[in-house]
């Protein structure tokens, strides 16, 4: 098996000096007093990585890979060289050179912008895990700790993980330099992990995959969608994969929010303007049929390590959005894998009020017909 | 004589005749439906896979049925079981109420099951049958019917759900002690195993593909019946013994319960120590009575569902019955209380709560181990997480009374220990277990979105 290996040897340098991440700001961060981490943190995760002489690790020089596998006893070679200091677009040239040598599984060392850069590269292509050594790790591809990533890689090897979509994400550039802190979804990666057998009630049950997973929760779904409600539909592979079996096909926008009437797709990629209008819109329209019923629901998955259900990369269903919806007319979805990770869900919709309505226990569908207490946390 | 901390009674004390509810019903049960025919079942249908004296108590609507000596015999090795007061949970609870227990776990299975279980294998044994094929999901039952079957010498099949077959194996080595053949199902001694297992060799086995496998079994052997441990009237019957026992006790102590709580998975636990009861309630003398079943929020039965006909099992082989469902196509979530994930309830103890002589209650299964540990700490009993469901809903009701200082009567059917669960405990401890629940508004919207048939 072939494992390609990569560190951001900056990745981490701007956390400890108090910037909010290091892209740009190396020189700063080193004036600042700031020392590597993620060379340290890459070298742990070897170190606790027992893999056999089958596999080999294909990685770049120096900082940048070699130093942490030389006093290793693992099989390598590298393969991509690069001078002076490491940048962005050497991380994405090792994953051109990475995927020439047909590797089976990227393993890298960074935080949310380098996952962005692998993931720019491989896309869905190579399951990839992230050690975390990063500022900002909101991604949903990183390992909880070196050691954590050291025992994916070896299940992976073993042929005992299966795959699962992890979101990327980074901080919204464009929302950034209007000097709003916003966490957007890149897109999905896929991450290997474990499937547990986990006992439970009198007999054992095999914890599905997820994909299985997802299609229980979407076959619900595809039930009782079939009123005459608006249906708001977040963004995320669980959400993508209602709309599928509703038979929007590939309509739906993956990272986007979308809107669904009577089984047809309404709105596409909308805004919060006009997510807005198109409640509006309805409201008058039910109104006018003397009909006072249910007028717009929203379905939301989780997104990203953290679990935050409202307020990172759905921003656009906004307090404003969800106050017109009504805070009972929130459907949240997630896989019991998804939900199994994070101890409580968070919601930062930017209204104290609203989040103060959302929090507490909620009922999330995590199945056919299926659904799991979970308790949810402002952000 | 009311501060006895155990109250006991004698083996001459075991009563003599179960008490079939039915005779006091206000209205008959609805009949149970042939799923061919869409008629009325009647003995003949049942004659395949079960004795006549069986099929006959089913359908009986006397009052009282007697109990052979044969059966008494095997239930003095256990019965009668103790009357508790619950003095140190009462204690640490500063309530004023007064809690009762009567404790079924002293059986050698350890649960209520025996008292059905024996009595079906005396009845087989009686008509000259030679072997009794079941289920069991993780042994629970199978091991209570080996055990019954062992003492009359009859051969006992139990297929059991292959998983747990491999990975739960102590219930299984139970069933072996007591003699009894265990198959991991699917099998390839059954068609319907077969054809499973040809679809998918790595099946790792259901509820509903076992009862297949036993019914079948049962019907293609001559001289070998089937035996269900739960929902059907003949079952409840047998486990009236537990009630009419209580009655007895109560009566010893001069008291008489406020509240009965009882936890319900099929029904046939909660019925057998509450039905001497409910005849009272429905027979005018006892109106404020509160008897409630409590249920896993994972499976609200008769809080969440739906009251009308529907099957029994999974794959459709029963017939139909007028009850309490979730549909008998939903799989309820991987609970620890196992024995409560049933998407129906015996047909008795649905139309008594249809009707409103019994109320229910349903818990998350976090705040039922919760009850279970400070059970445990008080009474020194670790139940299993299907009791705990009623143990919780008699400390609720205790702490009540202490905010309103009423002096009242609870008592909870432990039903069984918790000695096989215990991993079930370590994952509580552990702070690993998942609180499912039925989404039922959703299930509700969707069912009333699907095309009528």
């Amino acid at each position: 098996m072939k494992i390609g290996f990569l560190i951001n040897p900056i990745a981490g340098l701007g956390g400890s000096v108090g910037l909010k991440g290091t892209d740009g700001l190396v020189e700063e961060a080193m004036r600042r007093g700031a020392t590597p981490i993620a060379g340290e943190r890459a070298k742990k995760c070897l170190q606790e990585m027992e893999i056999d002489d089958s596999s080999i690790i294909l990685t770049c020089s120096g900082a940048m890979g070699e130093d942490a596998v030389l006093s290793n006893s693992q099989r390598y070679e590298v393969v991509y060289s690069f001078a002076g200091r490491s940048t962005s677009d050497d991380t994405k040239n090792a994953c051109k050179r990475f995927l020439e040598e047909g590797i089976d599984l990227l393993l890298f060392c960074g935080g949310d912008g380098t996952a962005r850069d692998v993931y720019g590269v491989v896309e869905k292509e190579i399951p990839m895990i992230g050690i975390p050594a990063g500022v900002k790790m909101h991604s949903a591809v990183f390992a909880i700790s070196p050691k954590g990533a050291a025992k994916i890689v070896e299940h992976f090897v073993e042929g005992k993980a299966e795959l699962r979509d992890a979101e990327i994400m980074d901080t919204d550039e464009d929302a950034y330099r209007r000097n709003e802190l916003r966490m957007k979804v890149f897109g999905y990666a896929q991450t290997p992990y474990e499937p547990v057998l986990v006992q439970q009630g009198k007999s054992l049950f095999q914890s599905v995959s997820e994909e299985r997973a997802k299609e229980e929760i979407a076959r619900f779904a595809c039930e009782f969608m079939l009123d005459d409600s608006l249906y708001i539909l977040g963004a995320g592979t669980t959400i993508q994969k209602i709309a599928e079996l509703f038979g929007l096909g590939e309509e739906k926008t993956l990272l986007g929010v979308d809107a669904v009437k009577n089984g047809k797709l309404v709105g596409k990629d909308l805004n919060e303007q006009e997510l807005l209008q198109l409640l509006e819109n309805e409201k008058e329209k039910k109104g006018n049929q003397g009909n006072q019923g249910n007028q717009a629901k929203i379905l939301v998955s989780p997104i990203g390590a953290q679990g935050f259900v409202f307020g990172r990369g759905n921003q656009q269903i906004s307090a404003k959005v969800i106050e017109k919806v009504g805070v009972e007319n929130v459907i949240v979805l997630a896989t019991p894998h998804k939900l199994s990770e994070t101890p409580f869900l968070l919601v930062d919709t930017g209204s104290e009020e609203l989040d103060e309505l959302l929090s507490g226990y909620m009922s999330v569908i995590s199945g056919y017909r299926m659904a799991q207490r979970k308790e949810v946390r402002r952000g | 004589m009311n501060e006895r901390e155990k109250i006991v009674l004698d083996e001459e004390e075991i009563p003599k005749e179960w008490y079939n509810i039915l005779a006091d019903l206000p209205t008959p049960l609805k009949p149970y439906i042939h799923p061919g025919t869409k008629e009325p079942v009647k003995a003949e249908d049942l004659a395949p896979i079960f004795p006549m004296e069986l099929i006959k108590q089913e359908m009986s609507t006397e009052k009282w049925i007697p109990i052979p000596e044969e059966v008494r015999d095997v239930y003095r090795l256990w019965r009668p079981t103790p009357l508790y007061r619950a003095f140190r949970l009462e204690e640490k609870l500063k309530t004023p109420a007064k809690i009762y227990y009567k404790w079924e776990g002293v059986s050698p299975p350890g649960s209520h099951k025996p008292n059905t279980a024996v009595a079906q294998a005396y009845y087989n044994m009686k008509e000259g049958v030679e072997r009794i094929a079941t289920e069991t999901g993780a042994g629970q039952w199978g091991s209570a019917l080996a055990f019954g079957t062992c003492l009359f010498d009859l051969e006992c099949t139990v297929y059991m759900v292959k998983i747990s077959y491999e990975q739960k194996p102590y219930r299984r080595v139970l069933i072996e002690t007591w003699g009894a053949e265990v198959f991991p199902s699917p099998t390839d001694r059954t068609n319907s195993g077969r054809k499973v297992l040809e679809g998918d060799p790595e099946c790792t086995g259901s509820l509903g593909i076992t009862i297949s496998e036993a019914v079948e079994d049962a019907a293609t052997h001559e001289g070998t019946k089937y035996a269900l441990g739960s929902v059907l009237n003949h079952v409840l019957l047998h486990q009236t013994v537990v009630g009419l026992e209580l009655k007895k006790q109560f009566e010893q102590i001069d008291v008489y319960p406020d509240y009965i709580f009882g936890c319900v998975g099929g029904g046939s636990n909660f019925a057998g120590q509450c039905y001497p009861f409910v005849g009272d309630k429905l027979r005018g003398e006892k109106p404020d009575l509160q008897v409630i079943s409590c249920e896993p929020m994972a499976c609200p039965t008769l809080t969440k569902g739906l009251y009308t006909y529907d099957f029994g099992d999974i794959a459709m082989l029963t017939p139909l019955l007028p009850m309490y469902t979730l549909g008998h196509d939903f799989v309820p979530p991987p609970i620890h209380a196992g024995g409560l994930r049933y998407h129906g309830d015996a047909p008795s103890l649905c139309k008594l709560t249809h009707e409103g002589y019994m109320g229910a209650v349903a818990y998350h299964q976090n705040e039922v181990f919760e009850a279970a540990s400070l059970f445990a700490r008080t009474e020194g009993f670790v139940i299993a997480p299907e009791t705990a469901h009623c143990a919780k809903a008699a400390i609720d009701e205790a702490r009540r009374c202490k905010e309103t200082g009423e002096e009242k009567v609870i008592f909870f059917a432990n039903s069984g220990h918790g000695h096989f669960d215990l991993g079930a405990y370590d994952a509580y401890h552990a702070g690993k277990l998942i609180d499912y629940e039925y989404p039922a508004e959703l299930v509700k919207q969707a069912l009333a979105n699907l095309p009528k048939i």
